[in-house]
């Protein structure tokens, strides 16, 4: 009770520098609420509105751009092209970022020049570099179709690729097809259009997953290899599982969800280059968002898709703290 | 690691080397592209360089120039179309107001918050610190919906302004220069208290050149963010040339574009991205820490 009294007491005197302190998070909190917080709510009441901009007319339609979010198809298309674009794009850039980063930190030459090459680019822009991969990827005169047909002309290669070497039928492989009928359109195929756009994110992504995997590795001590070694781990299989692998969990999380999140928000690339098409293959929330309610105005709708796009953010990064601070605390 | 053999160093250097072209291969193609003429970029040929043999620039001749006059190599040609057909010195000035303007805002308010949320005892201190890592769950681009509606009835759109005021508040900066001060030792400003100094010239006289490191990776985690960015300017210009950012003006230049205009095109995603790329080479250690910085809490 006594110790209750004097903290109380202390308040008054051990607060110094309230005023200025006020004073200096002012702005902060002040922007904080205008351009964070109160966004917010004006995404979750709109998402109840059949509200658009320039008419003033707003009306209330309860659950209405709800209930059409979770029943018309071209929004399950959405979400099943977001998820499949999550689900691709996720995996490849966090094992392809370990592996870079393990080859590397077990090279004695030239580490650094392949992390250089690595992380070009993380640093270009993201739209300059995919206008530059859908000239790679065009039908006619790109690099890519170009290179596969000149291919079919090599006669013992063009055996190789079908597989008529080992009494496959050309023309039932990928490649033996594409030789006859030509190589795919690639962002203008619904069946390749998500991997190609996938594609070109996971280029991008993948040496800021190995940078970080890189600083994961540097930091576990050599004593722990060596301990491992004793217990009879020697091959690099086990001590990798015995070791390596635990010891990135901390960095694994972070990876992981910071690639989620920013592959749940994708947008330059399907924008440039296919418009959430074709059939809708790529049309992912983003992408929705920005042509419902910006193009077409249809701001209730939205809005709703913004709410549940927070939503899914949120809990990602809640997930990722929860995950993270059982190991490391903020103090 | 420990058992060196040769054989396994080869193996992984193919491996490597193999990803590395992969990597490279759409900037080989970009700067390729930027240096050929149209045909040779239709046809696939001229290697790197390209034949460099002398063209004539057909929009020139349109505008009644003699043809002699119009000739020129194709890497003339695409760069200075790439200047003349669209505004792009504009893009790249609109380019660094914005991304200049959006850090000195964000460190002018970040720093004094930061100080009073690590250096500071007044009420409130917790409250205000949950706030900040609940606004943490919020990415600027996920509302930007609502910022849109908000700006645009406050008639800002197609402005500066609508570029820069998203960003103004970088939670992110607050926490990690809150993380930083921390470091920062009481002694150091106790003694500034005792030379009568203000709280406020505590910050920026003595907090500030202590946090210069810590700065600089932030400083480059926002310009590269803020350069490279192409949604949020989407959104808010919608039409005026005179605003396009350097990612947004290349956009536009790819919407008109026919076979004779992807020389240029390259040309100008060239001049866009090289300056980071430059930079990235010259201080490797710098950017990848700064680019990284959300990952080392």
């Amino acid at each position: 009770m006594s110790y209750r009294v004097r903290s109380v007491f202390k308040q008054t005197v051990d607060y110094p520098h309230q005023g200025a302190a006020v004073f200096m998070v002012f702005p902060a909190i002040t922007l904080m609420i205008i351009i964070l917080l109160i966004p917010v709510l004006v995404a979750l009441v709109f998402s109840f509105s059949s509200y658009s901009l320039g008419s003033n007319h707003f009306e209330w339609v309860g659950l209405d751009n709800y209930q059409r979010l979770f029943s018309r198809s071209n929004y399950q298309k959405m979400f099943s092209a977001t998820f499949t674009y999550v689900a691709i794009v996720v995996p490849f850039s966090v094992v392809l970022g370990l592996g870079a980063a393990l080859l590397i930190h077990s090279l004695r030459f030239a580490q650094d020049f392949y992390k250089t090459i690595y992380f070009l680019p993380v640093m270009a822009s993201l739209l300059a570099m995919a206008i530059v991969w859908e000239f790679t990827l065009h039908p006619t005169i790109g690099l890519i179709n170009d290179t596969l047909a000149s291919g079919c002309d090599i006669s013992w290669l063009y055996h190789l690729l079908t597989g008529s070497w080992y009494g496959v039928d050309p023309t039932n492989s990928w490649y033996g097809n594409g030789c006859m009928r030509g190589f795919p359109l690639w962002l203008g195929n619904k069946n390749y259009a998500l991997w190609t756009v996938a594609f070109i994110s996971i280029w991008q992504a993948f040496g800021f997953n190995m940078v970080l995997y890189l600083a994961g590795l540097s930091s576990i001590s050599r004593d722990l290899y060596n301990a491992a070694d004793m217990d009879g781990a020697l091959s690099s299989w086990s001590s990798f599982w015995l070791v390596t692998w635990p010891m990135l969990g901390p960095t694994t999380v972070f990876v992981v969800t910071i690639t989620m999140i920013r592959s749940f928000q994708v947008f330059d690339t399907i924008e440039v280059l296919t418009k959430g098409g074709p059939v809708k293959s790529t049309y992912v929330m983003m992408y929705a968002i920005y042509e419902k309610a910006i193009q077409q105005n249809l701001v209730g709708m939205g809005s709703a898709i913004t709410i549940l796009f927070l939503a899914f953010v949120m809990v990602l990064t809640i997930v990722q703290r929860w995950l993270v601070e059982r190991k490391v605390h903020y103090s | 690691m420990s058992h060196y053999s040769p054989i396994a160093e080869t193996c992984k250097h193919l491996i490597l080397i193999i990803g590395a072209l992969i990597v490279f291969l759409p900037f080989y193609v970009m700067v390729s592209y930027s240096l050929k003429s149209p045909k040779e970029i239709e046809t696939n040929t001229g290697g790197f360089w390209g034949a460099q043999a002398p063209m004539v620039n057909q929009y020139c001749v349109k505008l009644g120039n003699p043809v002699d006059q119009c000739t020129t190599t194709p890497i003339v040609f695409n760069y200075t179309s790439a200047f003349n057909k669209a505004p792009l010195l504009r893009y790249l000035l609109n380019g660094v107001i914005v991304t200049l303007s959006i850090f000195i805002i964000q460190v002018i308010i970040s720093m004094p918050a930061a100080y009073a949320l690590s250096k500071l005892r007044w009420r409130g201190r917790e409250a205000v610190f949950n706030l900040i890592l609940f606004s943490l769950l919020i990415p600027v681009h996920a509302i930007a919906l609502p910022l849109y509606l908000m700006l645009s009835k406050a008639g800002l759109v197609n402005t500066y302004a609508a570029l820069v005021i998203p960003w103004t508040i970088s939670v992110f900066g607050i926490f990690l220069m809150r993380q930083f001060f921390k470091t920062v030792p009481d002694d150091l400003i106790d003694a500034a208290r005792l030379d009568g100094m203000s709280e406020f010239s505590i910050v920026w006289r003595v907090m500030l050149p202590t946090a210069v490191p810590a700065l600089i990776a932030f400083a480059i985690f926002s310009v590269v963010a803020h350069w490279n960015d192409y949604f949020w300017p989407r959104i808010v210009i919608t039409g005026n040339q005179n605003l396009f950012t350097p990612p947004l003006g290349l956009r536009e230049f790819r919407g008109g574009a026919d076979g004779s205009d992807w020389g240029p095109m390259m040309a100008t995603a060239t001049v866009i991205v090289i300056p980071l790329i430059v930079a990235f080479l010259i201080a490797q250690k710098k950017f990848i820490g700064g680019i990284t910085l959300t990952g080392m809490k």
